[in-house]
């Protein structure tokens, strides 16, 4: 049924329109005040305006009326018109009326109107559509950047909120397994008795929606958190009779709870498929929460476990220790004749007891050695040294004792001038073990021999089963070789000799004693320097241990030399970074300059070309504000990430420094 | 006679110590924890002490502190005696004005050598 509004006072007029019209709606009127509130109330689809009419300034109204989504018919009678009548109007039809052109005339415009309507109508769903994909992405892009289960949860509310326009919502989650939190979003105050309701609704949704709930949830150790809009009303049970959709959020087996949302304008199909992706999109990001969560309450564990391995060793050493000096003191004592005199024999078994305390005190060292170099709180101190007196020193150290056995200990420097990088103590420490093991493992009158010189890492030549740590290898090196023409090692022993507590069942090696760590310690020892230590041995002619510590200021080597820049700046407590430098601490430029790293100051920017690629430098230090460094660091993630191979063998850390000296580490290496 | 004073709540540390000075002619007070430590050195105004620095009540480090700041006894040598050998107690050590720093477990006989350095060959005045 078509309606029409006819402004006429031609009661012929009003005539022949019902008869062409006969099963149509036509309201007459010419009040001016009164035209427009039909065109509100009634929402005619035509209105016909008779040109001839007297009474009212035509112009005007045409020009009003335009402003409704109405078909302006204009008869034109005897009137002549201006422009601005006629201008307004749709269609025209000229008296006398032809009742045929005004049947066809009004059908085709309502055609006409109709398709236009329900352009209008898609155009708008389209657009409706579209902010929903808008949302729907927006959402998803927030989720990806956060991993706390409250602001998943949140974002996901938001988004549907955004998207449905509901009234109010109903979330089930939880913060932690037995934490079950009722988060309620509401455009309106909600009633007690409604609240009530809701936690009872939320509780038997639980409870039917799993067939072996984990954990009871009651009325009583349900939180409620709500979220209301406006305070100025307050919804009852009416809420339930609106339209409501409800999905669970699950992933598989795992359940995280659930979302209810009311609406008082019915939802559509796209509704619920944009509500169900919503609902979908979030679990992915809570499970990966969830296991975070996990992951982080276990290295809290795991911390306060090393935290208390590492309290127990200090402790236990220091009650070792202590007495073990008493100990030595007391027969120190004695055998200096001060006490008194000493028969032979008192001699020869109170020397045997401080030998014995002096080796038990040798492995107590030991013992906190490895346990410090394994929770990485070994301190040392790198710096560029020469190989020559850390030999020198410990062949000199060591010469007296080998004297005992009539050994002789030489030495043959390569005359390679080259410095490497690193703790003249903890070689010291590394040598003299090997050389100890040589000195004991050398029968009477024989030889050791020491010797250094620089190889390639090509060149070097192991044991296949030493691949493992020597494959890595990559530059020149400064090789250390000691050899001795001892009992020697069999083949199938010579990896299990680096080896913790691993003593090779050797009546010798029983026999000379030692705690077993000294091997270990030594490895562990290389690889902080970033080098190796391997052996090769011939049963009764001799072993040989050799060492390779990186050739300091080698091109070759930039990896290593990299790594020990950041060690050396982690023990200045400096943090290095990737990202550009503007003004940087002092530490750091020298550090740079001293080993030619870097020359260049790069923007932030510049960093990472167009193509894609990023300009090659091995470390980058950074200043400036957390966000710009966190949005860099993003950027640089991800070049690295696709260009694994490029760049997988690349150290990158990240560390912020905010307002002057204040460090906030954020640092990690690839 | 040069006076020394020797503080270590171990008793058995303190013996030897006493015992080896004491053979090389010095005169010996002891005491077994922090306070008495102080109080003695007051009493007896010694002419080096021996120090432990993990004691009950108060620590090395603190009667270290306490007696360098304070002009009438701030001339006395202390040698700090710990288990402890970490970098960072070595720096506290200095801050609080010791002399010398020895890391158990040491021997008898360096700790001799290095009162005499202080003190002189013998404990005769």
């Amino acid at each position: 049924m078509t309606k029409f509004l006819l402004i006429s006072e031609d009661s012929e007029k009003e005539r022949i329109i019902k008869e062409v019209f006969p099963s149509d709606e036509v309201i007459v009127s010419v009040e001016e005040t009164l035209i427009f509130d039909i065109l509100k109330v009634e929402e005619p689809d035509i209105v016909i305006v008779d040109g001839d009419i007297d009474s009212l300034d035509l112009k005007h109204i045409c020009r009003k009326i335009k402003h409704y989504p109405v078909i302006i018919l204009l008869i034109l009678g005897e009137k002549e018109h201006n422009k601005d009548v006629t201008h307004n109007a749709n269609l025209f039809i000229k008296m006398p009326i032809d009742k045929k052109l005004l049947a066809a005339t009004v059908d085709s415009s309502l055609k006409t109107r109709l398709s236009l309507l329900r352009m209008a109508k898609s155009n708008q769903e389209l657009a409706r559509s579209l902010y929903q994909l808008n949302v729907l992405y927006n959402t998803s892009s927030q989720l990806a950047g956060t991993l706390d289960k409250d602001k998943l949860i949140k974002i996901m509310i938001e988004g549907i909120e955004k998207s449905l326009n509901f009234e109010l919502s109903c979330t089930l989650m939880f913060r932690s397994e037995r934490e079950p939190v009722l988060i309620i979003n509401s455009l309106y105050k909600v009633s007690d008795r409604l609240l009530e309701a809701l936690k009872l609704r939320a509780i038997l949704s639980y409870k039917s929606l799993l067939s072996d709930p984990p954990f009871d949830i009651k009325i009583g150790n349900l939180k409620i958190e709500k979220n209301i809009k406006h305070n100025i009303q307050e919804y009852d049970f009416s809420v339930l009779r609106f339209d409501n959709m409800f999905a669970p959020i699950s992933l598989n087996d795992e359940f995280f709870g659930f979302t209810e949302i009311y609406r008082e304008k019915p939802f559509s199909t796209e509704d619920a498929t944009c509500f169900q992706t919503l609902v979908q999109q979030v679990t992915i990001p809570l499970q990966s929460a969830s296991f975070t969560q996990e992951l982080k309450a276990t290295n809290r564990k795991l911390e306060k476990l090393e935290r208390l391995k590492s309290e127990f060793i200090s402790i236990v050493s220091h009650e070792l220790r202590t007495p073990l000096t008493a100990i030595k003191n007391a027969m120190d004592i004695i055998l200096s004749g001060k006490a008194g005199d000493m028969t032979e024999n008192i001699e020869k078994f109170v020397s045997m007891g401080k030998r014995n305390a002096i080796r038990l005190s040798g492995i107590i060292n030991d013992l906190l050695d490895i346990s410090k170099i394994e929770a990485g709180k070994m301190d040392f101190k790198f710096e560029l040294i020469h190989i020559e007196p850390v030999i020198e020193y410990v062949k000199n150290n060591l010469t007296e004792v080998a004297k005992e056995k009539n050994l002789t200990i030489k030495y043959t420097p390569s005359g390679d001038d080259v410095e490497i990088y690193g703790d003249s103590n903890r070689l010291e420490q590394v040598l003299t073990n090997l050389v100890s093991n040589a000195i004991k493992f050398t029968p009477d009158a024989g030889e050791i021999d020491i010797t250094s010189k620089v190889v390639n890492a090509r060149e070097l030549q192991y044991d296949h089963c030493f691949e493992d740590d020597i494959k890595k290898l990559q530059g020149n090196y400064l090789q250390v070789c000691v050899e001795d023409h001892g009992i020697g090692i069999e083949r199938k022993d010579l990896n299990h000799v680096f080896d913790k507590f691993a003593q090779i069942e050797n009546s010798l090696s029983r026999k000379v004693g030692g705690s077993g760590l000294g091997l270990p310690i030594a490895r562990q020892l290389m690889e902080s320097h970033n080098g190796a230590i391997w052996c090769d041995s011939e049963i009764n002619k001799g072993s040989r241990f050799y060492f390779v510590i990186p050739v300091a200021n080698d091109k070759s080597n930039f990896v290593m030399i990299k790594k020990q820049l950041i060690q050396k700046a982690r023990s200045n407590g400096t943090t290095l970074a990737v990202i550009k430098i503007k003004s940087t601490n002092d530490v750091i430029e020298n550090l740079m300059k001293e080993n030619n790293l870097l020359n260049k100051t790069y923007m932030a920017n510049s960093l990472i070309e167009k193509d894609g690629s990023m300009t090659s430098l091995s470390l980058i230090l950074m200043d400036g504000d957390k966000p710009s460094a966190e949005f860099l660091k993003k950027k640089i993630d991800s070049v690295v990430e696709q260009n694994k191979d490029l760049y997988g063998e690349c150290d990158i850390m990240y560390s912020y420094e905010i307002e002057g000296d204040t460090h906030e580490k954020d640092s990690y290496s690839r | 006679m040069k006076k020394i004073l020797i503080v270590d709540d171990e008793q058995d540390i303190v013996e030897s110590l006493k015992f080896v000075l004491e053979v090389s002619g010095f005169v010996c007070y002891t005491a077994y924890n922090g306070e008495d430590g102080l109080k003695l050195a007051k009493e007896i105004m010694p002419d080096l002490i021996i120090l432990d620095v993990m004691m009950p009540k108060i620590n090395g480090y603190k009667i270290s502190r306490l007696l360098k700041y304070d002009n009438k006894y701030k001339d006395i040598p202390i040698i700090m005696v710990t288990a402890r050998s970490q970098l960072e107690d070595k720096m506290i050590g200095e801050e609080t004005g010791v002399n010398e720093y020895i890391t158990k477990p040491f021997e008898l006989d360096d700790i001799v050598k290095k009162v005499q350095e202080y003190l002189g060959e013998s404990g005769e005045a």
